[in-house]
C-alpha cells in the first residue's frame, strides 16, 4: 500500500469533492424549500459559466468583473425559470416535477450548445498549473482555490441563514401553512431560494470550467451532485459538505486503485454505487430528516 | 353526431365490458388495423422502415414504460437499460442456437429477471429515491456494456443480429420487419387496452393514488408493484429485442444509453401518462416533430437571409426537444392522451356542446 | 321534565349586530366550499367590535376553522373557495387579498394544533413572523414585548421548537402572531390537547392582551365553558350556519347550550337525557 499515493489521492478528493459539493449544495437549497429535486442543476452551473464566458465577450470585462455580473443574471434567471415552469406544477405528482426540471436539463444544454458551440472553451482565473507540493505529495492548485471558495461559500449560505431572509426560507421549509399564516410569502422564499441556487451554479461553473474547460460536460456534474445531496441528506446542507468530502475521497481512492484492474471509467462506478448503496440502506442520507422518505 | 351513445344498450354482462362501447370507435379501429395491414401497399418501402417500423417499436416500448409509470406511478428512469438488456439478449440466444421466437422471449425473461432483482431492493423506496436508484441503474448497465467484452463485444464494436426467423422461415425485407413489430405492437397494445379490466390493472390504480390505502382494503401494493416493474421490463425487454432485430439490424451500447431513457420519459409524458392512444402519438410526437422542426427553422432562416451555422442546427431538435417537454407540462401535463379525449368529448355532443354545463 | 317547549332562537338583541360603524370584522353571509363539491359552511354572519373578545363555539367539525381560514386566506392550500358573500376588514372587502397581504393588514390567525416551526428555536420562530421591514430596535422591543407575556418560552428560548411541550408551543404560536403587529388576532382551539391549568393560563394572558392593548380578538374553541369565561359574547355555529349569537352570561345559562355543550347543568336520569335531547331540533 503505496501511502503517499493514498495521502496524495485522499487528499486532492477532499478537495474536488468540497468543489463538487457546491452542484449539491445548490440542489438542497431549493429541495429544502420547495421540495422539488432539481435535476437541471448541472445545467445551470454550465449556463453559468457560458454567463461569465459571455458576458466578458460581449462586454470585453475583465473574468473578475464578468463572474459578479453574471452571478447577478444568474440571479434573475433563476428567478424566472421557477416563477415560469415550476410555480405552474405546485402540487403535481413528482414524476410531472421531474420531468419538468429534465426537460429544463436538456433545453437549457441544447441551447447552450445551440448558441455557443459544442467546443471546450478555456476559464482562465489566474490559477497556475502547477502543482504544490506538501512533501512528497503533489497537490492540484486549481483543486485548493476551489475548495477554499467553496468552504467560504458554505459558510457564507450559513450566515445567510441566520438572517432574517434565511430565518424565513427555513420557516418555509418547515410549513408552507404556518408560513402564509404569519404573513411569510411562500412564493417569494421559494424563488428566492432557486436564485441562491443559480447564483451557487455559476460559482461552481467558473471553478469547474477553469479545471475542466466550459462545454456540455459540466451539465454531467449532475450525477456526483445528486449523490452528495442524497449522501448528506437532501435538506442538509451541513450534509452536503460532509458528503463531498467523503464522496471526492472515495471516488478519487478508487479510480486510483480499480482503475488499472477494470479499466477506465470506474469513478462514474463509484458514484453510481455510492448513489445505490445510499438509498438501499439509509435512503434520508446522513444528516437527512426521517420524514422525507414519504415523498 | 360522430360518437353516437343514444341507441346503445347492454343485454348482457359481457357487453357492458365490451372494449370499445362506441360504434364509431370499432369502426376507427376496424380501419386503422386494415390500414396497419397494407400500409406496405400503401407507403412505399423507404417509409414503411425508415418511419412506421421504428415508430411500432417506440410505441410498443412506451407502452411498457407506461405500464410502470403511468398505472403505477413508479418513476423509471432506466428502462433503455432494459430494453438493452433483452437486446443483448437475445442477439446472443440466436447466435447460441436457439430459435428466434424463443430468443426473443429469453431476452423478454433475462430483463424481467434483473429488472426483478433490481426492483426487490429498489421498491422499498419511494418517489424520487425509487428514480435515483433506476438512474444508477441506468448508468450501471452503462458502465456493464462499455466493460464487458463478453456480452457486447466491447464499446466500439457493434453486434451483429442475425436475421429474424419465424418457425424456421429466414424473414428478411423490410416488409416482413415492419410485419414483425407491427405484430409485437399489436399484442401489447391488446394487453395493455384488457388491462383496465383486470384486477392487476385495478390494483396498479389503486396502488398509484394512494399505496396505504390500497394496503388497508387488501391489495399488497409490493407484490403488485413487483409484478408491474416484472410485466413492464418483459415487454421492454421484448422491445428492445425487436428493434434490434427489426430495425436496427445490431447493437450498440449508445442505443440502450441514458439519453434514450430520457427520450422514452418523454413520448411518455408527450403522449399522457397511462394513455394507451397517447402512448403511439407520443412515440410519432418525439420522433417526427424535432427534425421537422429542424427543418422548419432552417428554411425560415433561409428566408429570413440569417445564417445559422451548422452546429447550431445540429443542436436545435434537442432545444425543441426540450421545450416540448416543458411546453406539455405547463399546457397539457396529461398529454396528446388528454387533447384527444378533449377533442373526443366534444365531438361526442357535438353540436349539443352547449347544452352542457 | 325538561322543558321541551324552551324553542331556541336567534336572539336580535345582541351587542354591536348590524351597523358596522365600528366592527373591525364583518362576514357577511359567506359560503364556503371545499373541492368544488363540499359545502363547509352554509351561510355564516359574524361581527367582531373593534377592541372586542368574541368567541365562535361549536361542535367538531360545524365549520369554525373554515370560517377562520375563509378570513384569514388560506382556503386555497386545501382546495376551499369563498362561494359566495363578502368578508369585510375595517369596512374593505377581502376578496382576491393574498394570505400573506391579510397579515400586513392586520389579521393573523393562530392555525389549530399550534404549527410552529419545529426546527427553529422559539426566538427564530418570534423572527420568522416579524417581516422583512420592522427596524432592529423594532424587532427587539417586541420579541421582548412576546417574551414579558410568555415568560416560560424565555427560558427555552434555545432549544428547537418541535421540542417544546404543547403548553409552550401554544404560547409559541400565539407569540409568533403577536410579532405580526396584528389588529386582529384568531384563535383556533388553542386549548386542544392542553391541561386545564394550561388552558386557563393561556386564556388569561389572551384576555390580558386583549384588554390592555385593545386587540380584537376572535376565539375558535371547543371548550366552551373556558371560553364563555373570558368573552364578551358568542357565536354558536353547528353544521355550518349560525345558530346563536348571545351574551356570553346569557349562553352560560342557556340550558340548551348547558345541556350540549357544557355537560349538563341539572341531573336528570338518562331517560330524560335521551327524552330531551331527540325533542330538540337544532336548524340543520
Amino acid at each position: 500500500m503505496d501511502f503517499v499515493l493514498f495521502a496524495e489521492l485522499s487528499i486532492n478528493g477532499a478537495f474536488s469533492g468540497l468543489m463538487y459539493s457546491l452542484i449539491a449544495l445548490g440542489i438542497v437549497i431549493i429541495y429544502k424549500s420547495s421540495s422539488v429535486p432539481n435535476l437541471a442543476q448541472g445545467a445551470m452551473t454550465m449556463l453559468g459559466a457560458y454567463m461569465v464566458l459571455a458576458i466578458a465577450a460581449s462586454t470585453g470585462a475583465p473574468l473578475w468583473l464578468a463572474v459578479p455580473l453574471a452571478m447577478v443574471v444568474m440571479f434573475s434567471t433563476g428567478m424566472a425559470i421557477e416563477r415560469l415552469s415550476l410555480r405552474r406544477l405546485a402540487g403535481q405528482p413528482i414524476v410531472m416535477i421531474l420531468m419538468m426540471t429534465l426537460g429544463l436539463e436538456i433545453f437549457i444544454r441544447a441551447l447552450a450548445m445551440a448558441i455557443w458551440g459544442a467546443a471546450p472553451r478555456r476559464l482562465p482565473i489566474g490559477i497556475s498549473d502547477d502543482p504544490l507540493f506538501l512533501g512528497p505529495i503533489l497537490l492540484n492548485q486549481a483543486f485548493i482555490v476551489g475548495a477554499a471558495i467553496a468552504v467560504a461559500l458554505f459558510a457564507v449560505t450559513a450566515l445567510f441563514f441566520r438572517t432574517r431572509r434565511g430565518i424565513m426560507l427555513r420557516a418555509i421549509s418547515d410549513d408552507y401553512t404556518a408560513s402564509w399564516s404569519v404573513g411569510i410569502s411562500v412564493e417569494r422564499g421559494i424563488a428566492l431560494s432557486w436564485a441562491l441556487s443559480s447564483v451557487i451554479a455559476t460559482v461552481a461553473g467558473v471553478l469547474w470550467g477553469a479545471v475542466q474547460g466550459v462545454d456540455q460536460s459540466l451539465a454531467l456534474l449532475l450525477l456526483k451532485g445528486v449523490t452528495i445531496a442524497v449522501l448528506g441528506g437532501l435538506d442538509s446542507i451541513g450534509g452536503a459538505i460532509l458528503a463531498g468530502i467523503l464522496l471526492g475521497i472515495f471516488e478519487a481512492i478508487a479510480s486510483g486503485f480499480l482503475d488499472p484492474v477494470i479499466g477506465a471509467g470506474s469513478r462514474d462506478l463509484v458514484v453510481a454505487a455510492t448513489l445505490i448503496a445510499t438509498i438501499m440502506i439509509r435512503p434520508h442520507g446522513l444528516f437527512g430528516r426521517h420524514d422525507i422518505e414519504r415523498i | 353526431m360522430f360518437y353516437r351513445q343514444a341507441g346503445i344498450s347492454y343485454s348482457s354482462y359481457p357487453q357492458t365490458r365490451a372494449l370499445f362501447s362506441l360504434a364509431a370507435d370499432r369502426r376507427a379501429v376496424a380501419i386503422l388495423f386494415v390500414i396497419a395491414l397494407v400500409a406496405p401497399l400503401l407507403f412505399g418501402p423507404g417509409t414503411v422502415s425508415a418511419v412506421l417500423t421504428p415508430w411500432l417499436i417506440w410505441t410498443s416500448a412506451v407502452l411498457g414504460l407506461n405500464l410502470i409509470l403511468g398505472w403505477a406511478g413508479q418513476f423509471h428512469f432506466g428502462y433503455a437499460a432494459i430494453m438493452g438488456i433483452g437486446a443483448y439478449a437475445a442477439i446472443h440466444g440466436t447466435r447460441h442456437g436457439l430459435p428466434w421466437e424463443m430468443a426473443m422471449i429469453a431476452g423478454g425473461l433475462c430483463a424481467t429477471v434483473i429488472g426483478c432483482v433490481f426492483a426487490f431492493a429498489a421498491l422499498r423506496v419511494k418517489g424520487l429515491y425509487l428514480a435515483l436508484s433506476t438512474l444508477a441503474l441506468q448508468f450501471a448497465m452503462d458502465w456493464v456494456l462499455s466493460h464487458v467484452p463478453a456480452i457486447t463485444g466491447g464499446t466500439q464494436v457493434t453486434l451483429q443480429a442475425p436475421p429474424p426467423a419465424v418457425l424456421g422461415q429466414v424473414l428478411g425485407g423490410e416488409t416482413s420487419l415492419y410485419y414483425i413489430a407491427l405484430a409485437w405492437c399489436l399484442l401489447v397494445t391488446v394487453f395493455m387496452l384488457n388491462l383496465k379490466r383486470t384486477p392487476l390493472g385495478r390494483a396498479l390504480v389503486a396502488v398509484r393514488e394512494k399505496d396505504y390505502a390500497a394496503a388497508v382494503i387488501g391489495v399488497n401494493s409490493f407484490r403488485y408493484k413487483l409484478v408491474a416493474f416484472a410485466t413492464s421490463s418483459f415487454i421492454g425487454g421484448v422491445s428492445g429485442a425487436v428493434i434490434v432485430f427489426a430495425y436496427y439490424g445490431a447493437a450498440t451500447p449508445e442505443q440502450f444509453a441514458i439519453n434514450v431513457s430520457i427520450e422514452l420519459l418523454a413520448m411518455v409524458i408527450i403522449g399522457g401518462l397511462g394513455s394507451i392512444i397517447g402512448s403511439y402519438m407520443g412515440a410519432a410526437f418525439v420522433l417526427l416533430v424535432p427534425g421537422e422542426m429542424n427543418q422548419l427553422i432552417a428554411w425560415l432562416a433561409e428566408m429570413a437571409g440569417a445564417r445559422l451555422s451548422v452546429e447550431t442546427l445540429a443542436h436545435i431538435p434537442h432545444v425543441i426537444y426540450g421545450a416540448l417537454i416543458i411546453g406539455f407540462l405547463l399546457v397539457e401535463p396529461l398529454g396528446l392522451g388528454r387533447m384527444y379525449q378533449n377533442v373526443r368529448n366534444y365531438l361526442m355532443v357535438w353540436p349539443y356542446g352547449h347544452l352542457h354545463k | 321534565m325538561p322543558d321541551t317547549e324552551n324553542q331556541v332562537t336567534t336572539a336580535t338583541a345582541t351587542p354591536g349586530s348590524r351597523p358596522s360603524a365600528n366592527h373591525i370584522l364583518s362576514i357577511n353571509n359567506i359560503e364556503v366550499v371545499y373541492d368544488a363539491v363540499a359545502m363547509a359552511i352554509k351561510g355564516v354572519s359574524i361581527d367582531v367590535p373593534a377592541g372586542g373578545l368574541v368567541a365562535l363555539l361549536g361542535a367538531n367539525g360545524a365549520g369554525k376553522s373554515t370560517t377562520l381560514k375563509a378570513i384569514s386566506g388560506l382556503l386555497k392550500p386545501e382546495r376551499g373557495l369563498v362561494t359566495r358573500g363578502e368578508i369585510r376588514y375595517q369596512g374593505e372587502n377581502l376578496e382576491g387579498v393574498a394570505p400573506q397581504d391579510r397579515v400586513r393588514l392586520g389579521i393573523v390567525q393562530v392555525l389549530e394544533g399550534r404549527r410552529v416551526f419545529g426546527h427553529l428555536t422559539p426566538e427564530e420562530n418570534l423572527i420568522a413572523a416579524a417581516g422583512t421591514r420592522m427596524s432592529r430596535q423594532a424587532l427587539a422591543s417586541n420579541i421582548d414585548r412576546v417574551f414579558s407575556y410568555f415568560p416560560r418560552l424565555k427560558e427555552r428560548r434555545g432549544s428547537s421548537a418541535g421540542y417544546l411541550s404543547g403548553g409552550e408551543q401554544q404560547m409559541l404560536a400565539i407569540g409568533r402572531a403577536l410579532m405580526t403587529q396584528p389588529k386582529l388576532l384568531m384563535l383556533d382551539e388553542p386549548s386542544l390537547g392542553l391541561a386545564p391549568f394550561l388552558v386557563a393560563e393561556i386564556f388569561e394572558i389572551v384576555r390580558r392582551i386583549n384588554s390592555e392593548e385593545g386587540l380584537s380578538v376572535l376565539l375558535v374553541e371547543q371548550n366552551a365553558l373556558a371560553a364563555l369565561d373570558i368573552v364578551s359574547h358568542g357565536y354558536l355555529i353547528e353544521n355550518g350556519r349560525v345558530v346563536m349569537h348571545e351574551a356570553a352570561d346569557n349562553l352560560k345559562r342557556n340550558p340548551d347550550i348547558q345541556e350540549f355543550y357544557l355537560g349538563g347543568a341539572q341531573a336528570k336520569n338518562l331517560r330524560d337525557v335521551k327524552h330531551y335531547r331527540r325533542r330538540k331540533r337544532w336548524l340543520t
